[in-house]
């Protein structure tokens, strides 16, 4: 799952920190499984965004996949 | 599991026992399997089944006396299916399908004496396992076959059948006369030999047959066997000759192999089958008598007649259960996949979606002739899993997620009857009960103490989920837990609606007196049926399949009501469940569709229910469903029309009963909500089955909001006026879009996932 999650809209203000989200490199782990992908985050608090799209698509996807395991 | 438990498994499903026919063909024929493809007019597919197992099949295809038929289960409805007519049709349509594969040779010989049909089918089988074979004959071989009418069996036909032989590596040798002599030649260059009955032996080697062992064809001689005790009056004469032809070849085989003659040998079957096959919905239909003089079928006659076949088959729970046809087989294999299952060191494990869709109902164990239950197959495979800690996270989340809320101390009541110290008896709705018809809890509540003053109340939960998904330390506490407030209460009679409350008690609980309110309840005298009522299919909960005593109750009360029911014929001991049982619509909503929209397909009434889960699941389907409840309470009836609650409503619904009955009954102090219960939120209507679908509750969303303004974290868009947030709860990360609009969240979107993000830092 290497790959870039990157949504089309990238104007997202992280609050209280008030910077723009920026394509970051994030661990999403799972049942002991770690992918590396890129994703928008706050450059300052680290905070991630994860899209409805990525959430239940990929995601879900990848989350059965692994609860199969 | 075990490989000792599988076997034991494997052995209650008997799907696949052979059906009658093969069971009573001596040459274990797949006679259902060729008529099937004889149905499609596939006269190749068929000679290749034939092939397969017969020998000299052009020859044995054409005057076999296919004794199958007489164990054929046609026969009383409308006769056999004519096996044998079908494969001279057969035989005459296709060409010979494959080429016969022998063995590679063993450098071992073996002697064949006569040249009757048994002499040529140990012939042709010693050959295909790799042996020389030597047939010596006094006449032509084929022996009394050459005696057929050309009609029957054309010369040309046992001429090829011979140069298969041949082909195969027989060796053909003639002698004047068949006698011990030649015998004892042969015996000087071959390990063992095979003496033919049916071919033509001078009286002196006819002698030398006696005391034959008659499973294994072996004579008193070591080394010596002998076939075809059959003459000519014989009703299978052929038949009987070709199968002892290849009992011997079985037996000269282990001979040479140095093996027993007789361990772990297939035992003949003459017509036994463990296979069971209903005959309940086949109607009786005429054998098709072949129109032409020659007595052969004409293709379309041959397809008529093989339709005729019932093809035996067992599946009596696959039949009646969509979730076993669903993932295409019969509990056999499914007792296989889930030992392969557990045995998966690394790699996908395909079956645990199987193992926890099954709805545990039991329909299966009711209905199989060896009482196999997939219920018990699927449910310790859980219990199992969970101790290994292999169930996947999100298999039952919801439901147990639901089940400890509903007995935490936000949504537990247990009391004894207002101004009463004790009490004989306690009203335990059930946890779905109190959350989707709480107005209808507090009149039955009512009623009931209008018969009992100290009957007491306890909403709670019977721990039914944690058992469901395999849970077994959390279902054992659960229900430690409630014999101690059960023993506190006085032990007091435990009145329940709801059969799965009832079928945990009784199982888990017994020292606890727990009964069916509707086995105790009188309706109330403004109680009745509505006027002009069409009749209502009548559903029984999976849970009082085995409760007949229920079952009985409630058909009085609704007789008492006035009420018809309508003809539901899987009901009773054979009702289906609605797929809230066992979890099923947690593992496999989709699977549960098909469910409910079978189920309601088996009647074009309306339903009426005793199981508020059946009332909510039915009506998904859009069909009316009406609780008992709406019968016996008229003035809280709802409409059988109405849709099911959604989860967040539930939840509410059972917070408020909670409340309502502290404030109404026991004058109690509430203690103050919960902050983030404070949270104003609306929500758009087009979202509600979205979160319905992903199973995100009001207050879940309330809950994140509120962190959110506890933390002051989220993200803003730069100009679209929206925020996002989130927040974990539990395992869930749950994601939020909204406008804030003074102090009100408007919800637009909300969705969830279990994998844990992290920032790398550099």
């Amino acid at each position: 799952m290497s790959m870039s999650f990157l949504p089309e809209d990238m104007n997202w203000i992280c609050r209280p920190c008030g910077v723009k989200l920026q394509p970051s490199t994030v661990e999403l782990s799972y049942l002991g499984s770690v992918f590396s992908v890129e994703l928008p985050a706050c450059p300052q608090c680290g905070a991630v965004l994860i899209s409805e799209e990525l959430a239940t698509g990929r995601m879900l996807q990848v989350e059965q996949l692994l609860e199969d395991k | 599991m075990d490989q000792k438990e599988l076997r034991e498994w494997e052995s209650r499903c008997i799907q696949e026992e052979p059906p009658a026919c093969t069971a009573g063909c001596p040459l274990g024929v797949d006679a259902r399997a060729f008529v099937q493809a004889m149905v499609q007019g596939d006269m190749q597919t068929a000679r290749r089944i034939l092939e397969k197992t017969m020998p000299l099949i052009g020859i044995t295809a054409r005057i076999c006396e296919a004794p199958c038929e007489n164990f054929c289960l046609r026969k009383d409805l409308g006769g056999s299916i004519a096996v044998g007519l079908l494969e001279r049709s057969c035989i005459s349509s296709a060409p010979r399908q494959g080429k016969i594969l022998c063995l590679p040779s063993r450098g071992k010989k073996t002697g064949v004496l006569g040249g009757g049909p048994s002499s040529l089918v140990a012939a042709f089988d010693l050959a295909k396992k790799g042996y020389a074979v030597t047939l010596i004959s006094s006449t032509s071989p084929g022996g009394w076959l050459s005696d057929m009418p050309s009609t029957v069996i054309p010369p040309e036909i046992l001429a090829e059948e011979l140069a298969v032989l041949e082909k195969m590596g027989v060796w053909f040798e003639s002698a004047t006369t068949l006698t011990p002599d030649v015998l004892a030649e042969v015996r000087t260059r071959c390990q063992t030999v095979y003496i033919g009955h049916d071919g033509e032996l001078d009286t002196e080697l006819c002698n030398l047959l006696a005391n034959v062992a008659p499973e294994t064809m072996a004579l008193p001689e070591e080394g010596l066997f002998t076939g075809g005790i059959a003459d000519a009056e014989h009703l299978w004469r052929y038949i009987t000759s070709v199968a002892q032809g290849r009992a011997a070849a079985l037996s000269m085989d282990r001979h040479m192999q140095g093996v027993s003659l007789t361990a772990a040998r297939p035992r003949p079957r003459h017509g036994h089958t463990d296979l069971f096959t209903s005959l309940k919905d086949v109607n009786p239909k005429a054998r098709i008598i072949p129109s032409t003089e020659n007595d052969n079928y004409s293709p379309d006659e041959a397809r008529q007649e093989a339709e005729r076949c019932i093809n035996c088959q067992c599946l009596e729970c696959v039949r009646h259960c969509v979730y076993l046809q669903e993932f295409g087989s019969y509990p056999k294999v499914y007792s296989r996949r889930v030992y392969n299952n557990e045995a998966i060191v690394k790699g996908t494990h395909q079956t645990n979606t199987f193992i926890n869709s099954c709805s545990l109902c039991g329909q299966c164990e009711i209905l199989c002739p060896h009482d196999f239950s997939m219920a018990t197959l699927c449910l310790e495979a859980r219990q199992r899993m969970v101790e290994e800690n292999r169930m996947p996270p999100s298999a039952h989340a919801f439901a147990l997620d639901e089940m400890r809320a509903a007995l935490s101390s936000q949504f537990e009541l247990v009391r004894m009857a207002p101004g009463h110290q004790s009490s004989s008896a306690i009203f335990f709705p059930g946890c779905q009960l109190a959350a989707v018809r709480p107005d209808q809890t507090i009149a039955l509540y009512h009623h009931l103490r209008a018969q009992w003053r100290d009957t007491g109340i306890w909403i709670g939960c019977c721990g039914a989920p944690a058992h469901w998904a395999g849970r077994k330390t959390e279902f054992r506490e659960i229900g430690e837990q409630f014999l101690q407030s059960w023993r506190k209460l006085g032990s007091p009679r435990v009145l329940t609606c709801c059969s799965s409350c009832l079928q945990m008690f009784r199982k888990q609980l017994p020292e606890v007196d727990a009964q069916s309110v509707w086995s105790i309840t009188a309706p109330p005298l403004n109680a009745a049926a509505p006027a002009k009522q069409l009749p209502l299919a009548l559903t029984d909960p999976c849970t009082a399949r085995n409760d007949k005593a229920t079952q009985a109750a409630v058909r009085r009360l609704i007789a008492d009501l006035g009420q018809e029911l309508a003809d539901l014929p899987l009901s009773g001991e054979l009702t289906e469940c609605c797929g809230y049982g066992g979890l099923m619509d947690n593992a496999n909503p989709e699977l549960t569709r098909k469910v409910l929209e079978n189920r309601v397909s088996q009647t074009s009434a309306d339903f009426l229910t005793y199981c508020i889960m059946c009332r909510e699941q039915l009506a998904r389907t859009g069909r009316p469903v009406l609780h008992i409840l709406d019968l016996l309470f008229p003035e809280t009836a709802r409409s059988a029309e109405e849709a099911p609650l959604g989860i967040s409503t539930r939840r509410a619904n059972r917070r408020a009963l909670k409340i309502r009955l502290q404030e109404e009954y026991f004058g109690e102090r509430i203690s103050p909500p919960e902050e983030w219960q404070g949270i104003s939120l609306k929500i758009a209507s087009e979202l509600l089955p979205i979160l319905e679908k992903r199973r995100i509750l009001t207050d879940d969303i309330r809950q994140v909001l509120w962190l959110t303004e506890q933390s002051g974290r989220y993200f803003e868009h730069q100009s679209r006026g929206i925020r996002l947030t989130s927040a974990r709860l539990g395992e869930v990360f749950f994601w939020l879009e909204y406008v804030l609009n003074g102090n009100e969240y408007l919800l637009q979107k909300a969705w969830s996932h279990r994998m844990v993000p992290a920032k790398v830092t550099k």
